[in-house]
């Protein structure tokens, strides 16, 4: 019998391995460059770094806007998750599946869809406009911190509601109703019973949206602006990419590793020490019906979820069928940036290359998706029916978390220049990149699920006398087949819509579609690039539609 | 099986990518010009003049858009050793010594040199050969605000009117953002300009990466008065015949700029290089006058009636290569101290 675990040992080492090489070696290159200079280590880069009082300050930026946005997030998440967990209303299923919207949008689309949504000419303002009958657009959001904690918001407190309601509709409901038997005012309940019991999942997710916030990239790059709104990581591309200096950059990197490091040790303690999960026979709230004040505020909660979450990507759908005849004209209705799209008229250089984006960005999610899935899945096996050192693998396995995009990208702009790859080496090494950046992502989808599969099916056809190998291709796969295909999906959604590292690992001959989304931003080109963010939706939409098809008929 | 089934999947989907991918590196006769965003961008003349060019001498020409100016030079020295282009068009003088220093560009002595007046050769080895030229200025949007209430001079722009009004432009990326940091340093000397720039923190409304990303966002009405240059009025009257957008003329004077193209050592295509080069000196000068709203370098090139809404700055401000080499990495980490702030 200990033969199959050894067996599924020996799956491990090969993902082990290429994982080692994938993730370790970038980052190892990245630190060896910030500490390494002439051949004698030397911390005194990353001490001056430290020291620098323009770092400092950057640093202190970076702390602040992801302070206030995870403050802001939370003071709107949090009303959404009370209302989620307490109340049953009509459109609560609407709200649920909009709030995993951040989820799978990438950010270079959030940017697009807050710039069309809040812009100086965008919805919102000419929406205000028309119906005030203003002369100048009354919101003047863009370009400050403000923006930058508005689009953090927007893109996190959903988070916040999602994981603080799951947790809140967990609440064993019997200790809130004994104590209002015991003559406790709903306040007092509130505060002594149901809260105490929430911090837990409050603190987890404000420490994860706080983490998404320090590592913000592409929100800074387009709504910061100037050194005075620039991040640590924004910073390190600049480094890395516009001064050309990337041992400046990894010194700045293995500073935002340390701080992610803590980071992210915070909230896997905070997962994994204070959450409780209670059993709960029967939910008693289910039937509570509101009063109508209440009715009021769900109803008024709801319509701004449902604004704030679908009008910015409406917008991009709705600008990329716009064109004006001249920039200061008025627009008309067109699909004149579809016709360049696809090549059926001329075009500029970056809409010109859009197609071959297109192509390039399916390509590299697919090959993302294959590596990433049967790494996972190999990973996955030899972690569950492993006795001994399972966590350590899980923990291994999740390292690339811990990094930011911005880095594990920066650690694969120093093997590119080791390397020196062609044209194709570089695509394949952003698909490297976009594996690593995946794989944690794969490895919580199917570890669960093989964790959760039952060993007697194993063992029934070892008794029949298949081999492991057999049992493993015959039986497991069959079995996950449904957590393979949402892994799948999810991979080569995160690889198409992945901008930060690709652009980093960018020379100007890489296009993938975010890369030339954010170049046609760059250039102020915005229905170009709300045509191609429309094609990125429709895209990963495609892709999420084709796996739940595959999984339809599987069982 | 299904495990070499997966296996087989890679492999076929890299094969099958494989010439997607290297389509770049396939067409080794064509010549490859880096150009800054601009150039080739919607609004650049990089479109016409690449077809007027593959018409007339029937070589293939690819043009990238490799960034803002700065950016552009950062990304060719960081290939030095693995270089890519043949061209490199839109090293300003400004930010020329840089590009000596890494001693990029060849020399090449153009036959078209001499229709080209004597102040414009700003490189006396003729590794960059000026192409066009135009002085700095602020654009105003004369929709958003009224003449009497316009900006003039550099000191009048830290006026409150102006609040969250003015769009700058990087000056450790753009060659368009260091043309004003060298004019204020003109303007207000070693110990004001750093002043001027504080109190202009109240009044950016941003400050981009690239003269694109400004210009864009002045056009979408973001921002009344954006950094650009005396000659930008030209293209909305040739293109759009509106006069909306006019250049502001200060009395103290205009950083002016001459933009050079240069051929890289490392080209195995010089030939054609040269022949690119000679185009960009004669035939191509007005379009890209026009497109790129800057004065032509050669003197027998025909303005258009359109030039006529370019003011001329009564002062035009140049500093000495020297000085700027001699200063420039101080300026720009003093820049970035107190912007930074």
């Amino acid at each position: 019998m200990s033969d199959y675990r050894r067996f599924y040992r020996q799956k491990s080492i090969g993902p082990l391995v290429i994982l080692f090489s994938l993730f370790a070696l970038p980052l190892a290159l990245t630190i060896q460059s910030g500490v390494w200079e002439e051949g004698s280590f030397t911390l005194e880069r990353i001490v001056s770094a430290i020291l620098d009082p323009y770092t400092q300050r950057i640093l202190l930026f970076t702390l602040k806007q992801a302070f206030y946005s995870t403050g802001a997030a939370l003071l709107i998440g949090l009303p959404g998750a009370y209302i989620l967990a307490t109340y049953s209303f009509r459109g609560k299923k609407l709200i649920k599946a909009l709030a995993t919207i951040p989820f799978v949008l990438p950010s270079i689309l959030v940017v697009l869809g807050f710039v069309m949504f809040f812009g100086n000419s965008g919805t919102l303002n000419t929406v205000l406009m028309k119906v005030f009958d203003l002369d100048d657009p009354p919101l003047k959001l863009l370009y400050s911190l403000g923006a930058i904690i508005l689009a953090h918001t927007f893109y996190n407190f959903p988070i916040i509601m999602s994981i603080v309601a799951t947790a809140w509709e967990g609440l064993d409901t019997k200790l809130e109703a004994a104590a209002a038997t015991l003559g406790s005012s709903p306040r007092k309940v509130f505060r002594t019973i149901t809260l105490p019991r929430l911090v837990p999942s409050i603190i987890s997710a404000a420490a994860l949206v706080f983490l998404f916030c320090f590592n913000s990239f592409a929100v800074i790059l387009v709504l910061g602006g100037g050194p005075q709104f620039t991040t640590l990581e924004v910073e390190i591309y600049r480094q890395a990419r516009m001064m050309g200096d990337p041992s400046s950059a990894s010194a700045l990197a293995i500073v935002s590793m340390l701080i992610n490091g803590i980071l992210f040790l915070g909230y896997a303690f905070s997962q994994r020490t204070l959450t409780v999960t209670e059993t709960v026979a029967e939910r008693a709230f289910e039937e509570r019906k509101p009063s109508p004040m209440r009715t009021y505020f769900i109803l008024l909660y709801s319509l701004f979820t449902i604004i704030f979450l679908l009008g910015p990507i409406i917008s991009v759908l709705y600008r990329s069928f716009s064109k004006g005849a001249s920039r200061a004209s008025e627009t008309t209705f067109s699909t004149t940036w579809y016709r360049q799209l696809l090549g059926f008229e001329q075009s500029s250089s970056h809409m010109g290359s859009a197609l071959t984006a297109l192509i390039n960005s399916t390509l590299i999610g697919v090959a993302v998706s294959i590596l990433t899935v049967t790494l996972a899945l190999l990973l996955s096996v030899s972690i569950a029916r492993r006795k001994k050192n399972s966590s350590f693998l899980e923990l291994f396995g999740m390292l690339p978390m811990m990094t930011s995009s911005v880095i594990v990208g920066l650690g694969y702009v120093l093997i590119a220049r080791l390397l020196r790859p062609s044209l194709f080496g570089t695509y394949l090494l952003i698909t490297l990149a976009h594996t690593v950046i995946a794989f944690p992502f794969a490895l919580r989808t199917i570890l669960p699920s093989v964790r959760s599969l039952s060993e007697t099916y194993l063992h029934a056809s070892y008794t029949l006398g298949f081999s492991p190998q057999k049992t493993f291709r015959t039986v497991e796969i069959p079995l996950l087949r449904r957590t393979l295909l949402t892994a799948a999906v999810f991979a080569f959604a995160l690889s198409l819509g992945e901008f930060n590292a690709t652009l980093i690992l960018s020379s100007s001959r890489i296009v993938t579609l975010p890369v030339v989304m954010y170049r046609l931003i760059g250039s102020y080109h915005f229905q170009g690039a709300c045509a191609l963010g429309s094609i990125l939706i429709i895209t990963s939409g495609l892709a999420f539609f084709l796996g739940e098809v595959a999984k339809g008929d599987s069982v | 099986m299904k495990m070499h089934r997966f296996v087989l999947g890679v492999c076929i989907t890299l094969t099958i990518a494989f010439p997607l991918f290297s389509m770049g590196a396939q067409k080794e006769q064509q010549l490859t010009v880096y150009a800054y965003d601009s150039f080739s961008g919607d609004w650049g003349p990089g479109k016409e003049v690449v077809a007027a060019f593959e018409a007339k001498h029937d070589i293939p020409v690819k043009v990238i858009s490799a960034g803002d100016g700065v950016e552009m030079l950062t990304k060719v020295i960081a290939e030095q050793d693995h270089p890519y282009a043949d061209v490199v068009i839109g090293i300003s003088d400004e930010m020329a010594t840089r590009a000596y220093r890494a001693d990029l560009f060849e020399p090449y002595h153009s036959p078209l040199l001499h229709e080209i007046p004597e102040f414009l050769h700003f490189d006396s080895e003729y590794r960059l050969l000026p192409f066009d030229y135009g002085n700095f200025a602020f654009i105003i949007d004369s929709e958003m605000i009224p003449k009497e209430d316009w900006p003039t001079s550099l000191e009048d722009l830290t006026h409150p009117r102006f609040r969250k009004n003015i769009i700058l432009i990087d000056p450790r990326t753009s060659n368009v953002g260091l043309g004003l940091l060298l004019w204020t340093i003109h303007i207000f000397g070693e110990e004001g300009w750093l002043d001027w720039w504080k109190a202009m923190k109240d009044q950016v409304l941003t400050i981009t990466d690239g003269w694109s990303g400004a210009y864009g966002l002045f056009i979408e009405g973001e921002a009344p008065i954006v950094l650009s240059y005396t000659t930008s009025p030209v293209y909305h009257y040739t293109y759009e015949s509106s006069t909306r957008y006019q250049a502001l003329i200060f009395d103290e004077g205009h950083q002016a700029t001459i933009e050079g193209v240069g051929m890289l050592r490392s080209s195995k295509r010089k030939e054609e290089a040269k022949l690119f080069i000679d185009f960009l000196l004669s035939e191509a000068q007005l379009p890209i006058a026009l497109a790129n709203s800057m004065y032509p370098t050669n003197m027998n090139t025909a303005l258009t009636e359109g030039f006529a809404y370019a003011p001329k700055p009564g002062v035009s401000l140049r500093m000495e290569s020297e000085v700027i080499e001699k200063n420039l990495d101080r300026w720009l980490h003093e820049w970035t101290e107190v912007m930074s702030r």
